[in-house]
């Protein structure tokens, strides 16, 4: 019993605040360089579109694995750039994060109802002034569910950043099971990992919550995810 | 206006007898998943005879460590490349490895020795063939002598895993025959598992040696040179190990705890014979 007060408490004051430090960076990341690609994609000029399908096909088909390692020794070991091993975590996940939220967002501006920029320009808005008042906000509704998703996926994510030595959860169990091999047995193995994953399920619980609070917040009956409405 | 200007003049001077005083410190990367030779104990502290080695040469040789706790795959990489100062880290000194570090002269010599479930009535000739499985982890000289054995024809797999301890627990499992690691780690496994034994000894002959960065720009190897040497000649060398190999983990856990104080004032021979006599007693 003492192992797991004593496991728990390593986990939380060692391996927690990294975690959850590294899973608001990449959300950051992800958001800041995900919409204005997003928005380029739906608005922009074709080479511009182009790009950025370019950009989201790379960093979504490279596996978050290889591309902390490039991140971290490619960088290093080609160009000499040295990163501490956080940082390269998170350009790494913060890049590929940034291509899924891309999609995201793009595939919620698109499913706001092409009747609602038709009424917008209707009565006298202009094309920007529509997208700012009339579109985005109900993208960003539409958008908080798969965004949800992403939360989820991105936390989970982190936890390969133990590869580089990063010293959150993952990398800080490791540490406390490859001692207890010798003290209590390698049985016990598995107790650590049950503890690791029960606060993985609790992290992504409580996020989940706190996002479908808002969800529930912003809902507008009838508006709803839909198909584009044929005219 | 004048008590101001003497008071931060004296500061600054302070501040600045601090900087000249105060010793260089490297950084110390270390896979610290590795019992005797470095772990984390429950408080988090890191420990183990490669640390502690390390620790001692930094005090006999007058500059301060700062040992972090490292991935063992990319330990050589980062070395190499110059991301920390020192590698110890339980390495043996390999031709592949030289290409990317460079090496101490050995402190310490190991052989492979290989584990075994109790109730399976394996030797260590038949574990190593008619079509066993023996686990290693990635990288290591266990795995590259499996890797031989297979290369020279004999029938036996080798099933690789990113820790050692997840080999043991598959070896217990019944998904693999055979566990080969270096034999300190092998001896404290089997003391810790009732179902696990020993059953052999490889005489490898494989030599640990510290890395540093290729060409070693920072003029670190001959302190450490000289730093294991002068640990052996005080006596201290032995008894370190006499404190780590073979002794009980948490025997050794409480003798550090107590014994570190020792360190930290200078006194690196004090600090080994009490290790060896708390952990042995």
């Amino acid at each position: 019993m003492t192992t797991i007060v004593q496991t728990l408490e390593l986990l939380i004051t060692r391996g927690l605040p990294t975690t959850i430090l590294l899973t608001l960076g990449l959300l950051g990341t992800g958001l800041l360089l995900g919409f204005p690609i997003a928005f380029t994609q739906v608005y922009g000029y074709r080479p511009l579109r182009w790009l950025c399908r370019g950009y989201e096909q790379l960093f979504r088909g490279i596996p978050a694995l290889v591309l902390i390692l490039l991140f971290h020794s490619g960088l290093a070991r080609t160009f000499g750039i040295l990163l501490p091993a956080f940082t390269s975590a998170l350009l790494a996940l913060g890049l590929r994060s940034s291509a899924y939220q891309s999609q995201i967002f793009r595939g919620a501006i698109q499913s706001v109802s092409s009747g609602q920029m038709l009424a917008a320009r209707s009565i006298g808005m202009s094309k920007l002034q529509a997208i700012r008042y009339i579109i985005l906000p109900q993208a960003f509704r539409l958008s908080i569910p798969p965004w949800t998703n992403e939360y989820s996926s991105i936390l989970k994510d982190t936890s390969l950043a133990s590869a580089i030595g990063v010293l959150e959860l993952m990398e800080q169990a490791e540490k406390i099971y490859t001692r207890i091999q010798f003290t209590l047995g390698a049985r016990y193995i598995l107790l650590i990992l049950g503890i690791v994953a029960f606060v993985y399920l609790i992290l992504t619980y409580a996020g989940n919550a706190g996002l479908n609070l808002l969800e529930n917040r912003l809902r507008i009956p009838g508006f709803e995810m839909k198909g584009k409405v044929e005219r | 206006m004048k008590k101001a200007l003497v008071g931060s003049l004296i500061i600054l001077g302070l501040g600045l007898f601090g900087l000249v005083g105060a010793a260089e410190t490297y950084t110390v990367a270390s896979d610290t998943t590795w019992p005797p030779f470095e772990w984390a104990d429950a408080s988090g502290n890191l420990l183990g005879f490669d640390l502690d080695v390390v620790r001692c040469i930094g005090v006999l040789q007058g500059f301060d460590v700062d040992i972090m706790s490292y991935d063992w795959d990319i330990i050589f990489d980062d070395v190499g490349v110059g991301r920390v100062d020192i590698g110890a880290s339980g390495a043996t000194i390999r031709p592949d490895r030289e290409e990317k570090v460079d090496f101490s002269d050995p402190y310490w010599t190991s052989d492979q020795a290989i584990l075994v479930r109790g109730d399976s009535g394996l030797n260590i000739v038949i574990a190593l063939s008619q079509g066993h499985t023996v686990g290693a982890q990635v990288g290591t000289t266990g795995a590259g002598f499996i890797e031989g054995l297979i290369d020279a024809g004999v029938d036996v797999a080798l099933q690789e895993y990113t820790l050692y301890p997840l080999a043991v627990l598959d070896l217990i499992n019944g998904n693999i025959d055979a566990v080969i690691q270096d034999e300190p780690a092998s001896l404290a496994s089997a003391n810790a598992e009732e179902d696990l034994a020993l059953v052999g000894v490889i005489l490898t002959n494989e030599n640990f040696g510290f890395f540093v960065a290729e060409g070693d720009p920072e003029g670190l190897l001959p302190l450490i040179n000289a730093g294991v040497k002068q640990l052996k000649e005080i006596g201290a060398y032995d008894n370190l190990a006499a404190a780590y190999m073979g002794t009980d983990l948490e025997k050794v856990e409480a003798a550090w705890a107590a014994s570190i104080g020792l360190l930290d004032a200078g006194d690196v021979e004090g600090f080994a014979a009490q290790m060896a006599a708390l952990a042995n007693e």
